[in-house]
């Protein structure tokens, strides 16, 4: 039998497919169901239980499916090398469906239900503290939060294997202002937790550097209009925008920056969150030229990584959902990665505070972008950090490193 | 100077949008006293007649032509099983529509898999005048809506079907008594208004995302529109929907934009109450 055989198994409602059939969950309420992926072989204990909540409908899929992608890549090739000790991974999704409201119900069954021994997922902020407190506090389940944030969550038995504030901005900020010379920022923002604590961090690293934040201004995730922003971003002669919009407010704040002809004027745009798999949110034009500062780019020329991106792409070939940076990718990998260490080092036992005491001081020698390691007692890890441009060639967007920090402290909690 | 004009511009696009999709909501609130709870998932449909046309290769062109077509022939095929058994309870007529919109909504979503969809403009970028740069697709919005308000006035001020209609919402027991149909009007005009919201949701989707939800977004500020307006005009919903385009482009501006909104509800509401007949009211000729 194929040991990396991956069987879905819809629990619910008799789909079969790849994540393309995930969609028609959609059908409830909005709500989707669960899906289930096996590995082809079993083990006298039993399998471990994984579980991934991630946002695979909704505006923020295009990063989810992503997530979700990748944790089935990750989890298949340690399956495919014999588990974790033997043991194999079993994985179960649910989907968050961009929705706090929706993604509670839906956690909870991975806890209650599945009795999963560690859950990975959440994307936005807003995500990971509607979930956290289900999963870790009444749930008593070891969670790990993927994605770049705005830093200060210091929940016991919660690691964040994303990039914090400082990781991201510490050498972006100062090489927009150096180098690049924009020194007039705008901070044009989703209103919820992370661009508020995100801002307050980068507007001390600008104006340490000689910048000068022009505005900060929120609107309502869905807002669909931003004339006055567009406005306000001529009237103060802003030069480089500070975007923490997020979809899907994001696309008709980009296109109206974009048609206002900002960036041909020469004002550049630079946003934390943007990777490889941005056009699945915006149009090329849209995106040429602007600036990000992520953990992994896939320019990055180190031979493991292009391995794994390489073997990445032929488990999904032609997928438009890429192992990137910025959709929480490279974290849910390097989660997953984490959390095999711990496990080996506990010889198999997935008590979460055994494994939580673990991790506290986990390394991983490889990963995408370089190797990472937690930092004891702190719930963060350090990663090397690439200061990237990006240049839309044909209906790609590539992105080329125009500066490298190595292992980058988190300096969170 | 230049960005006053940019500005003048943004908000006009924007209130473009919102004229839209208020008319064919204002049409058929007036002539027929049915608040359509249903009107968002209309825009919603035109906008997804648009996405199935890509999909399908025909283009974005082709769909934007359908869909005010094929939305216009669902709400005479709505009207005819449904809606026409509520004209007796307007209360009813809400529910009842809320029911359909939920309906169509949630299919569409099931349809879509949740996902939200890019759809480009049939026309993309800018051109400039001067210094100035402006949308293409924006500027064809701004035009599609004012060749659409001048149809929409002429066909009711001077064709024979637009005094029939008049004549049906003035009285339409006398218009019944000198033989004109109401009944057909009715659907004619619960289709027109259909089609009205079909032709929004095509032509504003490359602006934002088709998505299910996208017609709620703009339902409830369609409404307060109307009510601002004035209900029983053609011209009353119409300057509601200025109104609160204007508002919700300019306020932020002067307020942070988190207030924007609550703030353009506010103004309304306060407006409503002193003046309960509306920027137009009926009955004015």
């Amino acid at each position: 039998m194929n040991e990396t055989e991956s069987t879905f198994t819809t629990s619910r409602r008799g789909l079969l497919g790849g994540a393309g059939a995930l969609a028609a969950a959609g059908w409830i309420g909005g709500t989707a169901g669960s899906w289930l992926l096996r590995p082809g072989w079993a083990h006298a204990a039993g399998p471990i239980k994984m579980g991934i909540a991630t946002d695979i409908t909704g505006p923020i899929a295009g990063a989810g499916n992503a997530d979700w992608q990748v944790a089935q890549f990750t989890v298949e090739q340690i399956n495919k090398d014999g588990g974790i000790l033997g043991q194999p991974i079993e994985l179960y999704l649910e989907d968050t469906a961009s929705d706090p409201k929706i993604a509670v119900g839906n956690v909870r069954r991975l806890i209650q239900e599945r009795k999963v021994d560690v859950v990975l997922g959440g994307i936005t902020s807003a995500m990971r503290q509607a979930i956290k407190d289900p999963i870790v506090n009444r749930g008593r389940t070891l969670y790990i939060y993927p994605q770049l944030y705005e830093g200060q969550e210091c929940t016991k038995n919660l690691f964040c294997t994303g990039p914090t504030p400082a990781q991201q901005c510490d050498k972006l900020i100062p090489y927009l202002i150096k180098t690049v010379g924009r020194k007039r920022f705008a901070m044009p923002s989703a209103n919820y937790v992370w661009p508020q604590l995100l801002n307050k961090y980068a507007r001390k690293v600008i104006e340490a550097n000689g910048g000068e934040v022009v505005f900060e201004e929120y609107y309502p995730l869905d807002q669909a209009e931003y004339s006055a922003t567009i406005g306000k971003i001529k009237d103060g002669k802003v030069d480089c925008v500070f975007n923490t919009v997020i979809a899907p407010g994001l696309l008709p704040f980009a296109k109206q920056l974009a048609e206002s002809g900002f960036q041909r004027n020469g004002g550049v745009l630079t946003c934390v969150y943007f990777d490889e798999n941005i056009l699945n949110f915006l149009p090329a034009n849209v995106i040429d030229g602007s600036y990000s500062c992520l953990d992994y780019f896939q320019a990055v020329d180190d031979p493991f990584s292009k391995q794994l991106t390489e073997a990445y792409s032929k488990r999904f070939p032609d997928t438009k959902y890429l192992f990137t940076g910025g959709s929480a990718a490279t974290g849910t990998s390097r989660g997953i990665k984490f959390y095999e260490a711990a496990v080996k080092e506990t010889k198999g036992d997935l008590h979460r505070d055994a494994v939580a005491a673990a991790m506290d001081h986990g390394v991983i020698a490889n990963g995408p972008g370089g190797g990472s390691s937690m930092v004891p007692g702190h719930m963060h890890c350090t990663m090397n950090m690439y200061t990237a441009a990006c240049k839309v060639v044909g209906d790609k967007a590539a992105y080329q490193i125009v500066d490298k920090a190595d292992m980058v402290d988190p300096r969170e909690c | 100077m230049t960005d006053v004009v940019t500005l003048i511009f943004d908000i006009a696009s924007f209130s473009s949008v919102m004229v839209l999709i208020v008319l064919g909501l204002g049409v058929i609130a007036s002539m027929m006293g049915i608040f359509n709870f249903a009107h968002g998932e209309f825009v919603l449909l035109g906008a997804y007649t648009v996405y199935l046309s890509a999909a399908a290769g025909l283009g974005l062109w082709f769909g934007i032509f359908a869909a005010p077509v094929v939305v216009g022939l669902l709400g005479l095929v709505m009207e005819r099983v449904v809606i026409r058994r509520f004209y007796a309870s307007p209360i009813i007529a809400m529910l009842g529509t809320y029911a359909i919109g939920l309906v169509i909504r949630e299919t569409v979503r099931g349809l879509l898999g949740g996902q939200y969809r890019s759809i480009a403009e049939p026309v993309t970028g800018a051109f400039s005048i001067g210094e100035l740069n402006f949308s293409i697709w924006r500027t064809i919005i701004i035009g599609a809506t004012l060749v659409v308000l001048t149809a929409s006035w002429w066909m009711l001020i001077r064709t024979p079907i637009g005094l029939r209609i008049r004549g049906a919402l003035e009285n339409p027991m006398l218009a019944r008594a000198c033989g004109i149909s109401t009944a057909r009007l009715y659907g004619l005009t619960f289709a027109f208004g259909s089609a009205l919201a079909g032709l929004a949701g095509a032509l504003i989707v490359p602006l934002y995302q088709l998505s299910a939800d996208i017609g709620i977004r703009f339902l409830v500020q369609a409404f307060l529109s109307v009510m601002l307006g004035g209900v029983g005009t053609f011209q009353g919903p119409v300057l509601g929907a200025g109104a609160v385009g204007v508002m919700a482009s300019g306020l932020p501006w002067l307020v942070p934009p988190v207030l924007a909104d609550p703030l353009v509800f506010l103004i309304a509401l306060v407006f409503v109450k002193l003046r309960p007949q509306g920027l137009w009211p009926a009955g004015r000729t």
